[in-house]
């Protein structure tokens, strides 16, 4: 920091007396026989005015031998350096700088002031970077340094080229993804890639390069371009990470960029959250945002505008995660320290993504540092952490490792007696590893396992676990195409198990594995146009319940539901197109295919009948690999961006989707007991369709960004259940399930700060979602065939999430969130029937819980902030839940010792203190 | 659970559990009430009985609204009728039926303004239970039914049970007051010491052999009795009743036990709308709780008494009884005149609340050094410390021994 300060004040200096050069030369004449560089600057001093600066060590070899007369004094010295590895420079007040390797450059850096000396271009004053000729690309970490792209030549041609490259932490080789790169002069922007690449159509000639990136620090590039090229950015990181809050990588994205309803958080953002427990939750923070809601504190299923919580597609690092949370729902299965951003996009959703349809949730782990091992380790109240980086091969291969685990059973065992016999743990474990082959080609190997085992006071044991491994390989054909092409393996199961009755000791399992193929092609066509194009493959094989007897006694007759293939494809093809400076489009369009797969077999059905044993005609049993049915559905993908000035625009979007897979839960969070169902001929995929309207306005130099976006949503062939359905062990599911038709619309409002002191945002959503069976030939009519409200459809909601920095290492977070209850079934009226006092329900979800409030509050306490520790490490002190509001999570009825009483169950009923340390190597 | 908060104390750190709390919802008032037919047709020498009544609001007082004067029949695939007399208010009752096992029957209900009729449903008769056992365990006993239908007739199955125990009041009482004086008790007509007490089941108890290799259900637990309990005390038992169901009766007895006995934990499922098999001839649409099934019932009765059981005392239902001595002449110091202290404690016809009055326990006698023993006066204590009868019956059950 104090170098660059220093080098600015000298360069400061040049600038002024650069002026008064040039105007008249004067003429010199010398002889010099074997001088030392002593006796050649002190003649020339005493012949001219100039002065003389250079380091005698650097000199020690040098003789000058030279006779000259009348020339200029920079004659001189052209002769006397030419064809070695010295250079000199006179500015204009008559220094000369004499260098050995490299060469002073004495004007200011173009654009360093508001004049942009275009002119300077090819002027003598061009950096010479000669000693990096052997490389292909220059690695640009200087500001004030004028970087050649492509080949230099005399004159600036006419027309377009490509710049291309990659941003990269200079610290740890990390590739920095999502960071800007806004050209002022042309009004144009891009961001990197996951992998840190970029590529960028510009007019030729001098551009000013403005990066900035998440947690980095703001910086720019001088870039002369001759013809298409590469370059590579290094960033420096923001030391300081007290210092604000950013939401959003680009401050300008949220009027420039062409996507609606696109949320990205760094996990600096997300680590300011005070969350239950203390424990960084990379998901809790997503429901801060606007048209995000849960159905209650204790479950990480959220909804999205609408949506079911099965229809959130998420992904870690490109692997599918089925049950994305802990211990019931405390805590998501997502390690805080090797998350590097989450994404959420909840309206334009890019055509590579398919196959959910309510939202697609990207959590990205970070790349292992490339240039040394570094670590970090949080205690926590219930669960620890570790995480271990480096490199394998220097700058070319590292590492990433990170694992957590809880010993929360210390917690039950103090409880009182009724939850003596639970029991409760879980871990997760990453290891990523990156390795960059050269600078076309590289490989990333990403593995991942979670794993839950608890038992809620019963003798039932239930267990689940996630598991993912992939291997992706980035090339970089040319500057303009790009293609990632993946390969992996994802795999759910769990399994609930009981030996309580030795006659009825039974083991029930569940698995859903998918083999996942990918190839992502990006093709940057000129500057107005970047197309996408690409083809996803998912292979699935669920087993959708075994039940086996448990020990010998058992008399459980074994029962295996059929397990079931299907094979879902897509190809799609997007195109963001530039129309004006204004005016950009994005579209594109995404081809699914999707096979269900034998061996199967398939009842078959009377038409226009309810599917109910009944009306079973026969089925039909189809052999292995058959195609038994095949869905093909096309799916929109529009977005639109006009500005209207250079801080408002209003972008519009259309986009449909579809889903092939179903989530059969009866319950009204995601439980471990839940099933996922694929779409066979009997039940048809769900699709649905969101037109959604945007206004962004950004104020006070970015800082302030604020939006307020609509939409409408439709659903089609959405399931919810007959009544008393059972979903586990059903072979016949669908004689359980009815399609509903559903709707949804919405108005979001965000104000978000995202620089200062005080910073955070603000939102309030307003949102509905209804479903509606009125089909008498699919079965039982659900309020009469009337549209009722959705169990996630929650009216209202607010948010407030802010944080303030008394110093660089006192700060305090504060969020509130408000939300209307969500609806319930109330009983509405009381009977006697076998023998008890018995409530009959209204109909379905005809009435809500009582509303949702909390607040919490949280003291992070950074440690000193010297670089150069060995530890650096902090601490979050705060309470969850401040005000000790005992929301309802759910209500219910039920009858003890004959009579019925209505009952409120709370899961965080008190202010919850918690404590956290952190610490990093 | 109550909502007092369980602190756990860990260096800096409180942690308070989830908690369960009373809730009463904004005042509902259903848009109606709604039909509710209870009952089994009966094939075998029971009789048959149907209880109707109608849904009342969640805040009214009384829970059991009994529907008089419906008319109801059984009838056959044949048309063969069964009428049914009203034998109390809401109760429809006919002696035994002799069923023909290869028909379907189905009741019909003529109502003041409506008339309900429910499926036809086939007669499924019960196999008989095989096994009501009881496991002794530290708080009290498991009483667990079994049984098994070599025939296969069904793989579904509900039971009910009626307790009767022996039960003591407080204190044995040997006198009892008419109104005006005490008098000795005559026995065993006026015994309000030794009592029967009964109860019946409140709870909906199914198994299914359906996942089951053979149809065979053991151990399906019943009820547990609490080793405080005064069911235990001296002599206990207990009548199962099983019905078998066809799968789709048991569903429904399945969604009336999630819907109101099962609900509440995190992961429990939602109540979802009861489909019986009972409907509206006027608007079939209409909600009719209920479910009507045919065939026999069988039963089987065991009795436990406390030489079986670990030596377990009961806890006292009224804890604070304490005996008073009343006086016929009382004169308290200083005063002039006695009084009868059983005219203000005993006479029920003497008193101006009567049911303020006490039950006199045993004599007070004194023996004077000549002449006959002279009673002076009664213990007595509050009518629940003395009187059985208050909380059962003291007549014999035909069935105990």
């Amino acid at each position: 920091m104090r170098k660059t300060y220093l080098i600015t004040v000298c360069v400061l200096f040049f600038l002024q007396i650069a002026l008064a050069q040039q105007k008249n030369p004067k003429l010199i004449s010398c002889n010099f026989q074997q001088a030392t560089i002593a006796q050649f600057a002190a003649d020339l001093e005493s012949k001219s005015s100039a002065r003389f600066y250079y380091d005698p060590a650097q000199f020690d070899s040098l003789r000058v031998t030279l006779q000259i007369t009348e020339q200029p004094l920079e004659s001189i010295l052209y002769a006397a350096f030419k064809n070695t590895n010295y250079h000199f420079a006179i500015t204009s007040s008559q220094q000369v700088f004499i260098t050995k390797g490299r060469q002073i450059k004495t004007d200011l850096a173009p654009g360093f002031t508001s004049i942009a000396p275009v002119n300077n271009a090819q002027s003598s004053a061009v950096a010479d970077y000669s000693d990096d000729k052997d490389k292909n690309v220059p690695d640009a970490t200087t500001e004030n340094k004028l970087y050649e792209i492509g080949t230099r030549t005399n004159t600036i041609k006419a027309g377009n080229a490509t710049l291309s490259g990659y941003v990269r932490d200079i610290k740890s080789g990390e590739a920095v993804v999502g960071a800007s790169i806004y050209v002022a002069n042309t009004k144009t922007g891009v961001a990197t890639d996951q992998f840190g690449y970029f590529t960028i159509t510009l007019p030729r000639g001098r551009h000013i390069l403005i990066v900035r990136g998440l947690g980095m620090r703001d910086t720019r590039r001088q870039t002369i371009l001759y013809n298409d090229g590469k370059l590579i950015i290094e960033m420096q990181e923001q030391v300081n990470s007290l210092k604000e809050v950013k939401i959003s990588a680009d401050k300008v994205a949220n009027v420039r960029s062409v996507e609606l309803g696109v949320t990205r958080l760094d996990i600096k953002n997300i680590k300011q959250i005070p969350t239950a427990f203390g424990e960084t939750d990379v998901l809790k923070v997503i429901l801060t945002l606007p048209g995000v809601t849960s159905v209650g504190e204790a479950t990480t299923g959220f909804n999205v505008r609408g949506g079911s919580a099965d229809e959130n597609l998420i992904l870690l690092n490109g692997a599918t995660i089925y049950n994305p949370a802990h211990f019931f729902g405390f805590f998501a299965a997502f390690n805080p320290d090797i998350v590097k951003d989450i994404e959420l996009y909840k309206s334009s959703i890019p055509e590579k993504f398919g196959g959910r349809l309510s939202s697609v949730l990207e959590v990205t782990n970070r790349e292992g540092n490339k240039k040394i091992f570094t670590g970090s380790a949080g205690i926590g109240l219930l669960t620890s952490r570790l995480n271990v980086e480096g490199p394998i091969v220097k700058d070319k291969t590292s590492f990433i490792f990170g694992a957590r685990t809880t010993y929360s059973n210390w917690l039950l065992n103090l409880l009182p007696d009724a939850y003596k016999h639970s029991s409760a743990s879980f871990y997760d474990v990453n290891l990523d590893i990156s390795h960059q082959i050269n600078d076309k080609n590289n490989i990333y190997l990403s593995s991942y396992i979670s794993n839950d085992k608890f038992k809620l006071n019963s003798d039932t044991t239930y267990s689940y676990s996630n598991k993912s491994v992939s291997l992706k390989w980035k090339h970089n054909y040319s500057t303009k195409l790009f293609s990632l092409i993946s390969a992996g393996f994802d795999k759910y199961q769990y399994d609930i198990n009981s030996k309580a009755n030795p006659v009825n000791g039974y083991d029930l399992a569940f698995n859903i594995n998918q083999s996942n193929f990918k190839a992502d092609y990006t093709y940057y066509l000129n500057n107005k146009h970047t197309i996408d194009f690409g083809l996803n493959s998912i292979l699935y094989h669920i087993n959708p319940g075994t039940f086996e007897p448990l020990g010998a006694q058992s008399l459980v007759l074994p029962q295996v539901v059929a397990p079931e293939q299907a094979l879902e494809s897509a190809l799609y093809l997007g195109d963001k197109y530039d129309v004006s400076t204004n005016f950009s489009i994005s579209a594109g369009v995404r081809f699914n295919i999707y096979n269900y797969l034998g061996p199967q077999t398939v009842d078959n059905y009377a038409p226009n009948l309810p599917k109910e044993p009944d009306n079973v005609l026969d089925s039909t049993a189809y052999g292995q690999g058959h195609f038994i049915k095949t869905y093909i559905s096309p799916d929109i993908r529009l977005s639109a961006r006009y500005l209207l000035n250079d801080n408002l625009s209003v972008k519009a979007g259309y986009n449909t989707l579809h889903q092939y897979i179903h989530l059969l839960s009866n319950s009204t969070s995601i439980s471990p007991t839940d099933v996922y169902k694929l779409s066979d001929p009997n039940i048809k995929p769900e699709s649905g369709d969101q037109i959604s309207l945007g206004l962004f306005q950004n104020a006070k130099q970015n800082t302030i960004e604020m939006s307020v976006e609509v939409y409408y949503k439709r659903l089609r062939n959405y399931l919810d259940y007959k009544s008393g359905a059972v979903l586990l062990l059903n072979q016949h599911i669908e004689q359980d399930v009815i399609n509903t038709k559903g709707k949804a619309y919405g108005a979001e409002f965000l104000i978000k700060k995202t620089a200062g002191k005080l910073n955070g945002w603000i939102s309030y959503t307003y949102s509905r979602t209804f479903l509606k069976q009125d089909d008498r030939n699919a079965g039982e009519l659900i309020n009469e065939g009337n549209w009722y409200p959705a169990n996630y459809d929650k009216p209202s909601s607010f948010n407030f999430t802010g944080n303030y920095r008394f110093t660089h290492r006192y700060s305090i977070s504060l969020d509130l969130s408000y939300s209307t209850g969500r609806p319930i079934t109330l009983p509405i009226a009381k009977y006697e029937y076998a023998g008890s006092e018995r409530v009959f329900y209204s109909d379905r979800n005809a009435y809500r819980i009582p509303d949702y409030f909390r607040s919490d509050f949280s003291i992070n306490i950074e440690g000193n902030h010297r670089v150069h520790q060995k530890t650096h490490n902090s601490w979050t002190v705060g309470v969850y839940n401040l005000t000790g509001r005992q929301n309802a999570y759910s209500t219910f009825f039920t009858e003890q010792s004959g009579v019925i009483s209505g009952y409120k169950l709370s899961i965080f009923a008190s202010p919850i203190p918690f404590i956290n340390y952190n610490i990093r190597f | 659970m109550s909502c007092r908060h369980r602190y756990l104390y860990f260096i800096l750190m409180v942690v308070s559990v989830s908690c369960k709390k009373l809730y009463n919802p904004p005042a509902i008032s259903a848009p109606g009430s709604y039909l509710v037919v209870e009952g089994v047709i009966n094939n075998g020498p029971d009789s048959t009985i149907f209880k109707l009544s109608h849904t009342v609001n969640l805040a009214s007082k009384i829970t059991l609204n009994p529907l008089t004067g419906a008319v109801l029949t059984i009838e056959s695939d044949q048309n063969a009728l069964y009428p049914l007399t009203e034998t109390r208010k809401g109760n429809y009752g006919i002696g035994s039926l002799q069923l023909d096992n290869t028909r379907k029957y189905r009741l019909r209900i003529k109502t003041a303004d409506d008339e309900y009729l429910s499926d036809f449903v086939p007669v499924i008769n019960a196999p008989l239970v095989d096994t009501v056992n009881f496991n002794v365990e530290s708080k009290g006993i498991q009483i667990n039914v079994g049984t098994h239908d070599a025939v296969n007739n069904t793989k579904y199955y509900r039971w009910d049970y009626q307790e009767t125990w022996v039960f003591h009041s407080y204190y044995q009482s040997g006198y009892v007051s008419n109104g005006d004086t005490v008098v000795e008790r005559l026995f065993p007509a006026n015994e309000v010491y030794n009592c029967w007490g009964n109860d019946t089941s409140s709870t909906i108890i199914l198994g299914s052999s359906a996942k089951l290799s053979q149809n065979i259900i053991t151990n399906n637990p019943l009820t547990f009795v609490s080793s405080t309990s005064e069911k235990l005390g001296t002599k206990y038992s207990i009548i199962v009743r099983e019905y078998a169901l066809t799968a789709d009766a048991y569903k429904f007895w399945q969604i009336l036990k999630t819907n109101t006995e099962q609900l509440g934990s995190i992961f429990d499922a939602q109540p979802s709308q009861i489909n019986g098999n009972i409907h509206s001839t006027k608007n079939p649409s209409d909600a009719v709780i209920g479910y009507v099934s045919a065939g026999t019932v069988t039963s089987k009765r065991i009795f436990i008494t406390d030489q079986q059981l670990p030596g377990w005392v009961p806890a006292q239902p009224y804890p604070n009884c304490s005996l008073d001595s009343i006086y016929l002449q009382y004169k308290p110091a200083g005063a002039t005149v006695a009084v009868n202290q059983e005219n203000v404690y005993f006479n029920y016809h003497h008193l101006a609340n009567p049911q303020d009055a006490l039950i006199p326990v045993a004599a007070i006698i004194v023996i004077p050094p000549i002449g006959p023993e002279l009673i002076i006066g009664h213990t007595g204590a509050q009518p629940e410390c003395v009187d059985c009868t208050l909380r059962g019956t003291n007549k014999q059950p035909v069935f105990w021994k």
